[in-house]
């Protein structure tokens, strides 16, 4: 065989399974090897220490079938979306108010970054003494939780907007609010979206410890309730509801990563 | 003659001294020159003469230290960034070496901008752009997004994104710099004919002696640093002129030589 037809074989060959099936296959088998894991764990040690994966799967599907965990999931749910939106928002608006100052940002700046040492769980028992034990303390740490991360990402964005296609918009007659909306906003969604990527799961997570401390529902308080009872399978089968709510989560926000970034060059061989 | 449209009395330029070094050179000093209506200019000098520095104080995207700029007679404020109108109100288009296009729009949304941030977007402005984009050769690449053109195809772009809203005086920092010779003359082709059309003023600088003669009615020489006017060369050779075959055009040779030796 001489080069070239190697050559040709080479560039005429299908791949015998295509990409997204072994993605697919690789992820199966990692599920595959963490369940064998686990019940290796529950065998050697015992269902004190590891619960059973099939009890797990039973307690889901009685959850499932008394209406139980989507009580929870409600709970839950409302709670973290409530303080992720609130959290973003603020993260959001905040950089773009100070993009117009850099007095501001110098003095402001530190307060915010020196905020982020506050540890918020410990604040757990002043927040229910100073909002009570609904709803409020959890979304006050949700919202604390989550802000940081769009605020510092959207202003990691900001500055590196690309100044020449700011100086072109000046030049053509855009106003100042025109280029927030336009070149500053468009240019910082890559940075936006990284940011929700990691607060949604941020926002769920700190829901379901804001509900160990304080609450009557939610995926965190049959945690919290499983655990003081000893209640293995049921810590377990929470904490399989909690992955679940986030990988739920993040897909959704892939999804609509996707749709708003189609305009960027993708590179061919990452698409799945 | 005309009064100038543009014109630029004793202009100089040094950027900031840093604490503790030797004061700033003077990058432009005492520059002088003044365009009519109508006409085309190019302005050649080498890198570093500080090209896009004048540029940019005539487009008020950077502030002077000293001297004038009046645009149909009146002085345009300098020196002080914040009194800045970048753009002069409109009336000044430039188009920079970068094509600087938004990725996220598409070509004739980035042909649009312009016209949609001033407010001028309707039936008619649309088929003028429309008409653009026929006349440089981007017709059924409406839809595509800047990284999915070429290069010429992305300076093209840029070059009508700025003659979509008509300003008086469009300056030109070498916008044909970073493509290969076949685009560039298809480039420096294209804009001639639009410029037959629309007989803009227009001023172009360029490090490349044979384009400033090739576009220009007129063309100034910069000195080394610091930049000012050193000559002057009216370019007499009669259009329509084809950019491919300028080593024929009567007088072309001459100019030539008679530029190189200034800029050497």
């Amino acid at each position: 065989m001489t080069t070239i037809d190697q050559a040709t074989t080479l560039l005429e060959r299908e791949p015998p399974i295509s990409r997204k099936t072994i993605v697919i296959m690789g992820r199966a088998a990692l599920a595959v090897l963490l369940v064998i894991g686990w019940q290796a764990g529950a065998e050697t040690f015992g269902s004190i220490f590891f619960a059973y994966p099939m009890d797990v799967v039973r307690r889901l599907i009685e959850l499932t079938v008394s209406g139980q965990v989507f009580v929870d999931l409600y709970a839950t749910l409302r709670v973290s979306t409530i303080g992720f939106v609130l959290g973003t928002v603020a993260g959001v608006l905040l950089p773009f108010l100070l993009r117009r100052s850099k007095r501001w940002t110098e003095a402001i700046e530190p307060y915010v970054l020196g905020s982020q040492g506050i540890p918020k769980y410990a604040l757990a028992p002043w927040l229910i003494l100073w909002f009570g034990i609904g709803d409020t303390p959890k979304l006050v740490i949700v919202t604390a939780m989550v802000f940081y991360i769009p605020f510092v990402n959207v202003f990691a964005g900001i500055r590196g907007v690309d100044q020449r296609l700011v100086k072109m918009a000046r030049i053509v007659g855009a106003s100042e609010t025109k280029i927030s909306r336009e070149v500053i906003w468009n240019s910082l969604m890559p940075f936006f979206f990284t940011s929700l990527k990691i607060a949604l799961p941020r926002a769920v997570s700190a829901c379901i410890v804001g509900e160990f401390l304080v609450s009557t529902e939610g995926v965190g308080h049959y945690i919290e309730h499983a655990r003081e009872l000893s209640d293995t399978v049921g810590v377990f089968a929470g904490i399989v509801v909690a992955t679940t709510l986030v990988l739920a989560v993040n897909g959704i926000v892939e999804y609509l990563e996707r749709r708003a970034l189609a305009w960027r060059p993708t590179d061919r061989d990452m698409v799945l | 003659m005309n009064a100038p449209l543009l014109e630029v009395r004793n202009l100089a330029k040094r950027f900031p001294t840093r604490a503790g070094r030797e004061p700033s050179p003077w990058v432009i000093r005492d520059l002088t020159f003044a365009v009519r209506e109508g006409e085309f200019l190019t302005i050649i000098g080498p890198s570093g003469a500080g090209k896009s520095t004048l540029l940019n104080m005539i487009a008020q995207v950077e502030s002077a230290s000293a001297g004038e700029i009046l645009f149909q007679g009146s002085q345009i404020g300098l020196g002080d960034s914040k009194a800045m109108r970048p753009g002069l109100d409109r009336r000044v288009g430039y188009v920079t070496q970068d094509d600087n296009l938004l990725p996220w729009r598409t070509t004739i949304d980035n042909v649009l901008f312009p016209l949609e941030v001033q407010g001028q977007l309707d039936d008619k402005s649309r088929a003028h752009a429309q008409m653009l984009v026929d006349a440089v050769g981007l017709k059924g690449f409406e839809r595509y997004y800047p990284h999915e053109l070429s290069g010429g195809m992305r300076k093209r772009a840029a070059l009508i994104r700025t003659l979509v809203y008509d300003p008086p005086v469009i300056l030109m920092d070498e916008p044909f710099g970073a493509v290969d010779a076949q685009t560039r003359m298809q480039l420096q082709e294209d804009l001639l004919r639009l410029w037959t059309l629309g007989r803009k003023t227009i001023v172009f600088v360029t490090h490349d002696i044979t384009e400033a003669i090739l576009l220009g009615d007129r063309a100034l020489v910069l000195t080394k640093q610091p930049s000012r006017i050193g000559a002057e060369h009216i370019i007499t050779i009669p259009r329509p002129r084809n950019v491919k075959s300028f080593l024929t055009m009567p007088g072309f040779a001459e100019i030539y030589e008679r530029i190189r030796a200034e800029v050497l």
